[in-house]
């Protein structure tokens, strides 16, 4: 079974007098396991399919399965906990809370639940990205790629089935931007995730095993 | 991590502090000066509103206070000191002049009068007491005599004149009431207790045993007190206390508009960020519980520091209005920081709801986006 289904998803919205069409009736699956990259020219709706598949953002027509369950119609904070238990997110431009240590914004998505005590996960990720001796950091005294890793860390620390990254390497240099994608093709057949990255980074086709091309907001295949 | 949050820019969470400060300090000292100017009030007037005064009544068939009636209040009035007076007037010659006054007699001078000089005995038997203007008018000192009635009585010490109502200004000779055996009732009799309630309650029990006689009300003895002027100065004071109160909040109000302000220029400015909390799957409550938390922590210091310096402006009021700095600490007074520190928390999480519900219900896209 797919880790995510999109079937015929439509996005509309509504952009002053206009109406804008931003998906017109994409299909779109994942497994566990494989790196999806997803290209295309900037305003083919490539950062609107990445908001529905992050549960960000929910379709105007179509559905939506998650690992098999229709999310389609989840209201706002059934969408907070699907995307709290099943998802991680890497952002273009990093994203971490500059008045965390580096150990403490891996920990973030669970800092609220007293339940769980993710300190030893938040370690051991930091030290699989190697970043075990920056723990007590803050961001600004890591480095982008560092900052980056950190980040991924974080997208991982509550066992997602899913890693969602906008241009990752996006802010990294190519020498920074390779080791990121090799840390990614490593993690995912570790901890067996589906890894979904819009990009338009073009080293980062030889790490993919499949690319799908948004024109217009269509798929082409 | 709220803590961390206002750590960041400590300018603009000191700033907002300060204001929580200010006001919290406005309304702690505003309320404090209302109490330390009723406390003055009633120890100004306390001389006066704690006594009940009573005197022949408008029925009765003497002219005058019995012996009889004054044993009667007496064995009513237990806890509080029983003054029988006659009253006469005179002329008093000296070398220097003749004066006017009038001649009180009474046993238990020290409890009815204050001397400037000389002493008050508790039981007057011989001598006397003479007003310190009346000694002045006729050059007289202690240990002069005077004579009342072909009786001379030694001047043992002069009355101050007295800052309340009535009795002061004329001119008084006090001497033993023996002086006065030609009389046979008391003209009045005082009874001194220890405060305007209990006065009052006096009043009533004494009341209720002479003027109250079956269905009658026959007017056997005629008393007074002074409790209803305490009423009203104390119904003015706290007037004037809550006007104050009033003016003292209209600064914690503005005071927790600037909290509003701050908490809403932080969460727009940290958009991106609740953004990325919400995306990584924070819930709504929790964004809005971490805001929340950050505007009840500037509240919680700022009340705790203006609590502190209110409480210094109380010592220095205290000192200048009643002379006794130490009375601040009572919980008359006191309990003014403990409303201004609740006032400065409660306002301060008031006025972060908004903000707080505003960046907890951001969608997340949106506010990625930035």
């Amino acid at each position: 079974m797919s880790v995510i289904k999109l079937s015929d998803i439509v996005k509309r919205y509504q952009s002053g007098e206009e109406t804008v069409e931003a998906l017109k009736g994409v299909d779109f699956h994942a497994e566990r396991g494989e790196m999806v990259l997803v290209t295309g020219p900037s305003g083919s709706g490539k950062s609107t399919m990445l908001n529905i598949i992050g549960l960000l953002d929910t379709p105007t027509e179509g559905t939506v399965c998650l690992d098999g369950l229709d999310v389609t119609n989840f209201d706002v904070d059934e969408l907070t906990e699907q995307r709290r238990s099943s998802l991680g997110f890497v952002f273009q431009d990093f994203h971490l809370l500059p008045m965390l240590t580096a150990v403490e914004n891996v920990e973030l998505p669970s800092m609220w639940d007293r339940s769980v005590d993710r300190r030893d996960r938040a370690m051991e990720l930091l030290k699989i990205v190697g970043l075990g001796n920056r723990l007590t950091h803050t961001p600004a005294q890591l480095s982008g790629g560092q900052q980056q890793r950190v980040a991924i860390a974080r997208a991982l620390i509550n066992e997602p089935d899913i890693l969602l990254a906008d241009e990752p390497t996006g802010n990294l240099d190519q020498e920074t931007g390779r080791t990121i994608l090799e840390e990614m093709t490593r993690l995912k057949q570790q901890e067996n995730i589906a890894i979904i990255a819009v990009t338009h980074d073009e080293q980062m086709e030889a790490y993919a095993d499949r690319i799908v091309t948004l024109v217009d907001g269509v798929i082409q295949s | 991590m709220a803590w961390r949050n206002l750590g960041r820019n400590r300018m603009r969470t000191g700033l907002a502090a300060l204001g929580i400060i200010i006001g919290v300090v406005a309304i702690v000292s505003l309320g404090m000066a209302g109490v330390a100017l009723q406390q003055q009030a009633t120890s100004d007037l306390g001389s006066l509103t704690n006594e009940v005064s009573v005197s022949a009544g408008a029925d009765s068939d003497e002219d005058g206070v019995t012996e009889d009636q004054v044993e009667e209040i007496e064995s009513i009035i237990t806890d509080a000191q029983v003054i029988p007076q006659k009253t006469n007037s005179t002329e008093i010659e000296t070398r220097s002049g003749n004066a006017y006054v009038s001649v009180t007699g009474v046993t238990n001078a020290s409890a009815l009068y204050d001397v400037s000089s000389g002493t008050a005995p508790d039981r007057l038997e011989t001598g006397a007491l003479i007003s310190n203007s009346t000694a002045q008018e006729l050059g007289l000192e202690v240990g002069d005599p005077v004579a009342y009635e072909g009786q001379l009585y030694r001047i043992r010490g002069l009355i101050e004149a007295d800052d309340g109502f009535g009795g002061g200004g004329r001119g008084e000779l006090v001497i033993p009431v023996s002086g006065l055996r030609d009389q046979q009732y008391y003209d009045s009799v005082t009874i001194i207790t220890g405060s305007g309630d209990t006065a009052e309650a006096t009043a009533d029990r004494l009341e209720e045993r002479f003027n109250v006689d079956g269905r009658d009300e026959e007017e056997e003895l005629q008393i007074n007190t002074f409790a209803g002027a305490q009423e009203s100065i104390n119904s003015f004071l706290n007037t004037l206390q809550l006007a104050l109160l009033g003016i003292g909040s209209i600064s914690l109000v503005v005071a927790s508009v600037a909290i509003l302000n701050v908490m809403l220029m932080s969460t727009i400015e940290r958009r991106g960020e609740i953004g990325v909390l919400r995306a990584v799957g924070i819930r709504r409550g929790e964004v809005l519980r971490m805001i929340l938390t950050e505007a009840m922590f500037l509240g919680v210091v700022g009340g705790i520091v203006g609590a502190i310096l209110s409480l210094a402006v109380g010592f220095v009021m205290f000192n200048l209005i009643t002379g006794d700095a130490i009375a601040v600490l009572e919980w008359e007074s006191s309990q003014y920081l403990l409303y201004g520190f609740v006032f400065a928390v409660v306002t301060s999480v008031l006025s972060g709801i908004y903000p707080a519900w505003k960046a907890s219900n951001d969608r997340p896209v949106e506010a990625l986006r930035g």
